[in-house]
């Protein structure tokens, strides 16, 4: 099910990022501020914002949101609020889908135990992005396209359908590179509770419904191939 | 016309690149620490000394060749004289000075004049003369006068030699001169102690005819030996005034002695901060290739921990002294200078070219970040230099300042979270291989023009089939990348081939692959 609505908490830089590039995957994005002074610099930059505290009462979002369209963004300033704010939000949405950000590895921890889906370490991202750019420039450069660019190659997750030709398939038996000039990176298997593998890891896997491939290429090609998959 | 001749030889040796080059290896061999031949011509002289000091103790009981004797006597010495004459000659640039007096004199439209261009001469040299390593380096080359027996003694002065060629040595006498003012007052404290002790214990027993003391020598012999608390016993005071005498100088020199090593201690303790900061300048001087972090912080610290994974080792600059204390504590090479001052660099001899991997500017504040780039960019063009950006309105101020990579967190989180919102597994995917948090990993294989007909058969051998993947090729010349490339495609030198794969499995295919390349 594809998640059509976006929460953001915090008004700060990163957050200000985040609205900027998830414009076009969302049908409505909604910005929660803690202050009225992070409420007027959003309105100055052009975003409405609602306030909100730490509280447990979440009725504001459970009357307006269907919560399994749900992601949401915790993006406040201060670690130890965030980790409130996660925590707070887990406790009340099961199937709410939360990202959240983390200044350091310590706060990544805490942050999984509050129950985010997935934590964006802020400093580990930004010194693993230095190291490859001084370790493997053009690794960095090759991944940075991969995900990050709107035209060429891009990286694609197909999730098998009930009729695709695909279903019953090896993975050996099918040539990504040579028949529809892919690459599969990784597969999630269903079957394991979504275990994640990578292509080159050699396993043969048997293809079933409601397994993601990953695959890498260019755009068009993988919109084709997902056509395919589709059936 | 003397002066003309002068002027004109002086002109001639500075624009003789040959002279120029000899002198400057001359002065690296002997003056320059960093000059990688130093090292060799110290053991070779520390070697001289030794042996030179042996064949004296030798000489002694036994009886040498004339070879030994002739090489004591004549080579060393004379391999000692060359030292000392090169030393003289390279200290100081006489054509130089001669040239500045001439345009000096040309200038204010005086003649020129010889003699005090060689007066200048002349006081530099003296200067060297002068200075006390050079009187050692004299005194060494005496026994070349071997004839004169007492200048055989002066063999022991080559061993003096050796604060020349060791650092260590140099460093304890520079330790203790910094205490000069106070190992005087003991020395002068001392030699009138043992001036009173000796006139009394001299008046005291000289008269007795049972005391060994007869002398003003023997009176002087047994103060120093009792003030020193050695105390040999072979003179000792039999009159009841001598020994209240000897009572009182057995305290003074307890007191000599504690005072002695107070002095030594409280030295050493003064420079242990700046031994200990020498010595890890010295360590990074030795380095032959690091990465150089300008300034200590919660990302320097993540950094750190990515590149660690390499084998180049990383040198921070921090000017805290309290985040340089914490970059200390990680157990980190870290120096306590300012990253924005050319004088940082001129001080710690950085060799940019030879010796820097890359900069990495990760200061807290992106006006720091561009001042010290400016630093950087206004010594060296060429070192690569890579910048955190705080905020992106000051992006463009960084591209001005000369910093090659910028990196702004923000920027890199809200991309991030695009494709975290939209395609969870494929970010998981990426994220997983970049952090290197498995064994499968992407790499990069430098390739060579024509190895392609290794390459794309070893690809297919079973240990590799399926179990590598080659995301794309890199062409190096006109920047463009091939994404999966067919068997034909070809390499040229420094095309970069991007591959996917479990890290033992890439490092074996490199190996194989640089093996069969060779043959």
């Amino acid at each position: 099910m594809r998640r059509t609505h976006a929460l953001i908490f915090g008004y700060n830089e990163y957050s200000k990022q985040i609205l900027a590039q998830i414009g076009g995957n969302y049908r409505e994005i909604t910005l929660f501020v803690s202050n009225s002074e992070e409420m007027s610099a959003a309105f100055k930059e052009g975003w409405s914002a609602e306030l909100f505290d730490l509280g447990d009462d979440w009725s504001v979002i459970e009357e307006r949101f269907d919560i399994r369209l749900l992601t949401t963004f915790c993006a406040l300033a201060n670690d130890a609020e965030n980790v409130f704010l996660t925590i707070s939000l887990r406790s009340t949405f099961e199937s709410m889908l939360i990202i959240a950000l983390a200044q350091n590895h310590e706060s990544t921890l805490k942050m999984k135990s509050a129950g985010a889906d997935k934590v964006m370490p802020v400093l580990q991202i930004a010194a693993n992005m230095i190291g490859d750019m001084i370790t493997k420039p053009n690794v960095t450069h090759v991944i940075h396209d991969l995900l990050y660019e709107d035209e060429g190659l891009g990286v694609m997750e197909v999730k098998i359908e009930q009729y695709s030709p695909l279903i019953g398939k090896y993975l050996h038996d099918i040539d990504f590179g040579s028949d529809f000039d892919l690459i599969l990176l990784a597969i999630l298997d269903h079957e394991r509770e979504n275990s994640f593998s990578f292509a080159v890891q050699g396993y043969n896997h048997h293809i079933n419904k409601d397994d993601v491939l990953v695959l890498m290429g260019d755009k068009k090609k993988l919109a084709l191939f997902k056509q395919f998959a589709r059936g | 016309m003397l002066g003309k001749w002068i002027v004109d030889a002086s002109y001639f040796l500075q624009s003789c690149h040959p002279y120029r080059n000899v002198k400057n290896t001359v002065y690296n061999l002997l003056e320059n620490n960093r000059y990688r031949y130093k090292k060799i011509f110290d053991l070779v002289m520390i070697g001289l000394i030794f042996l030179s000091v042996y064949i004296l103790i030798r000489q002694v009981k036994h009886e040498l060749s004339d070879g030994w004797i002739f090489f004591n006597n004549y080579v060393i010495s004379f391999i000692f004289l060359v030292e000392y004459l090169l030393r003289l000659w390279v200290h100081g640039d006489a054509s130089k000075i001669i040239i500045e007096r001439y345009e000096n004199d040309l200038f204010l439209h005086r003649p020129f004049s010889f003699w005090k261009a060689f007066e200048a001469v002349a006081i530099k040299k003296i200067e060297f003369i002068r200075s006390p390593s050079a009187i050692i380096d004299f005194l060494a080359i005496l026994p070349f006068f071997h004839q004169l027996r007492m200048f055989r003694i002066f063999i022991l002065f080559r061993v003096v030699k050796l604060f020349r060629y060791t650092k260590s040595l140099r460093r304890l006498v520079s330790i203790l001169s910094s205490k000069k003012f106070e190992f005087i007052t003991l020395i002068v404290f001392t030699l009138i102690v043992i001036f009173i002790a000796s006139v009394l214990i001299y008046v005291m027993e000289a008269n007795n005819p049972k005391s060994p003391v007869n002398t003003l020598f023997d009176a002087v012999y047994w103060s120093v030996v009792t003030i020193f608390t050695v105390g040999y016993g072979d003179i000792v005071p039999v009159t009841s005034e001598g020994r209240i005498v000897a009572m009182v100088i057995i305290m003074l020199g307890i007191a000599v002695i504690s005072f002695a090593t107070s002095i030594v201690v409280s030295a050493f303790t003064e420079k242990l901060n700046e031994i200990k900061k020498d010595k890890w300048v010295d360590d990074v001087t030795r380095l032959k290739r690091f990465y150089l972090i300008c300034g200590f912080s919660s990302l320097s610290l993540e950094v750190i921990h990515r590149l660690a994974k390499g084998s180049i080792p990383i040198v921070i600059l921090e000017n805290d002294p309290i985040l340089y204390e914490q970059a200390k504590e990680h157990g980190f090479m870290a120096l306590e200078y300012n990253p924005s001052l050319m004088e940082t660099y001129t001080h710690l001899k950085i060799n940019f070219t030879h010796q820097i991997e890359a900069i990495l500017l990760l200061q807290e504040s992106d006006v720091e970040n561009v001042f010290t780039a400016l630093t950087i960019r206004e010594m060296t063009k060429h070192v690569p230099l890579y910048s955190i950006l705080h905020h992106l309105e000051h992006r463009r101020k960084l591209q001005m300042a000369g910093i090659d990579v910028i990196i702004n967190p923000h920027e890199l989180v809200g991309l991030m979270g695009k494709i975290l919102s939209s395609q969870p597994v494929a970010f998981e995917a990426i994220h997983t291989l970049r952090s290197e948090q498995t064994s499968i990993v992407i790499d990069e294989i430098v390739l060579t023009e024509g190895s392609e007909s290794i390459f794309y058969p070893l690809l297919k051998e079973k240990l590799f089939v399926r179990r590598l993947s080659v995301l794309g090729l890199y062409h190096h010349k006109n920047r463009e990348f091939r994404f999966n490339p067919k068997n034909d495609e070809m390499f040229r030198n420094g095309d970069v081939a991007i591959i996917l794969g479990d890290r033992i499995l890439i490092n074996e295919f490199k190996s194989i692959l640089l093996r069969r390349g060779i043959r």
